[in-house]
């Protein structure tokens, strides 16, 4: 008898948490793009403080060292950087969707043919904020996909790597976050 | 018979001689000014199918090219021997502009060297990114003239040019691409880039979604000729809905025996590196593609063809 009570007065207590978790999520399943973007958003504004201005130069030995600065310091604005950080459950339950439909949506094939044709790379061991493989190729990632993907700023581009989904930092050359298995074979 | 063995032997003698005299002069001549030498010598074995009409816009086309291997060197050395002929004073470059590493000495050893007798002689270069290009550092590297831009435009007399990135074209640079093909006067709309819309090559294939996406752009703005790389061979591809398509992705890098079923080639060479040469005047498209060896293993003068 006691027990029941315990049991019931647990369950009428756990209620509301349910309620809200179940809100947080439908909230967050509404608005995959903003919450994507929002952290986008606080990703740029961190790396704004730290980052330096480049500009075109005759010398390779200034690029290498200005992009030297842009790595270190773009890692010292998120230095507790993890997986999941941009690409959170929602965001990327999302973007495992846009993918899936492209694939198979009406040009389906030509991205599908596309992406074999584009020197696909293999599964690489890849790291948040650290240096995208040295040597590795970009593998081109297909125009009808970057149009069902939300739009980034001009310093990050989505790359694909093997049957990884890889939001990238041109100017710092970092690995910003990343959803392994979002682009399965073609 | 004494005699005539004497004969024989003192001919013989003066033959060897007279031989040894000759070549000796030759050297002479070649050692005391091997400049006024060699050029000429050089130049008298050119073979130029352009025709080199005034007011022209003369350029050059290198795909593939950034290996730092001997026969890159040997490419430039061809391409630097027909600018003296020539005069073309501009490079399109269609990606994949250094291969591997991108350190300083990488930039030297795979560009700056062997383009160094083009780069002083004030010849520029407009570079297109491809896969193994780093966008960030070849973006921002002044002598590859991309104005700090993944994709831009430029202008050369009556030509238009725009260089695209085809590693990454997102809906931002489509827009780009529709507003400045729109805005154009060039008589002449060239596009180049990376990856080709069309291609016989095995290894790598046309890339379908790609020309999904600019070849309605190219047709709305009238775009002209087409120039792309990555597939390690040369070909000219037949015109398709009035655009011209040359694919050029071996000025360093080299796919032997690298083509499939004859379909869209006109013309192709897969045993060798090339480059191209371009001129347009007025109405007409002329070209010449040369071969490392020197040989000229393509040529034509094809008309605009009005959209």
């Amino acid at each position: 008898m006691h027990l029941q009570a315990c049991r019931r007065r647990l369950s009428l207590s756990l209620l509301p948490i349910f309620f809200f978790s179940c809100a947080i999520a439908q909230k967050g399943d509404e608005n995959p793009v903003k919450e994507f973007q929002n952290r986008i958003d606080n990703y740029l504004s961190a790396k704004k403080k730290q980052d330096i201005t480049k500009k075109p130069t005759d010398s390779p030995g200034k690029l290498a060292q200005e992009k030297q600065q842009t790595t270190e310091k773009t890692r010292e604005a998120r230095p507790q950087a993890q997986r999941g950080d941009i690409f959170t459950p929602t965001v990327t339950a999302y973007f495992k969707k846009q993918i899936e439909s492209t694939l198979h949506g009406p040009d389906g094939d030509k991205v599908r043919a596309s992406l074999r044709h584009a020197e696909p790379l293999p599964n690489v061991r890849l790291q948040v904020n650290a240096r995208y493989p040295r040597n590795l190729p970009l593998q081109s990632t297909p125009p009808t996909l970057l149009m069902n993907l939300p739009t980034l700023p001009k310093e990050l581009q989505y790359r694909i790597v093997g049957s990884t989904l890889v939001l990238y930092d041109m100017s710092s050359g970092l690995v910003v976050d990343f959803i392994p298995g979002a682009v399965p074979a073609t | 018979m004494k005699q005539n063995r004497g004969m024989i032997y003192r001919k013989a003698v003066l033959l060897i001689a007279a031989c040894a005299l000759a070549l000796a002069g030759h050297f002479r001549t070649a050692q005391a000014d091997p400049k006024a030498f060699a050029p000429q010598a050089a130049t008298s074995k050119l073979d130029i199918r352009i025709p080199l009409q005034d007011k022209s816009v003369r350029f050059a086309v290198i795909g593939d090219s950034g290996t730092g291997d001997r026969a890159q060197y040997e490419v430039a050395q061809r391409m630097e021997a027909y600018r003296e002929a020539t005069k073309f004073d501009f490079v399109i470059m269609l990606g994949d502009n250094i291969y591997g590493s991108h350190s300083p000495k990488d930039f030297v050893k795979k560009f700056e060297q062997p383009y160094k007798p083009l780069l002083d002689a004030g010849v520029k270069f407009y570079a297109s990114l491809g896969n193994h290009d780093d966008p960030e550092d070849e973006r921002l590297y002044k002598p590859f003239n991309m104005g700090g831009e993944r994709y831009y435009a430029f202008r050369k007399g009556e030509a238009a040019f725009f260089a695209l990135d085809s590693n990454y074209m997102d809906p931002k640079q489509l827009s780009w691409l529709e507003q400045n093909l729109k805005d154009s006067q060039g008589t002449w709309k060239i596009c180049f880039f990376h990856h080709p819309l069309y291609n016989d090559g095995r290894h790598h294939g046309a890339d379908a979604d790609l020309r999904t996406q600019v070849l309605p752009l190219f047709q709305r703005y009238g775009v002209n000729a087409v120039f792309s790389g990555h597939e390690h061979v040369y070909q000219r591809i037949k015109p398709e809905n009035n655009i011209y398509y040359f694919v050029l992705g071996n000025s360093g890098k080299l796919m032997k025996h690298d083509f499939g079923k004859f379909r869209e080639r006109v013309k192709g060479f897969d045993t060798d590196q090339s480059f191209m040469l371009v001129e347009i005047a007025g109405d007409k498209l002329y070209f010449q593609t040369i071969a490392r060896s020197g040989e000229t293993i393509d040529s034509g003068e094809l008309p605009r063809i009005h959209h």
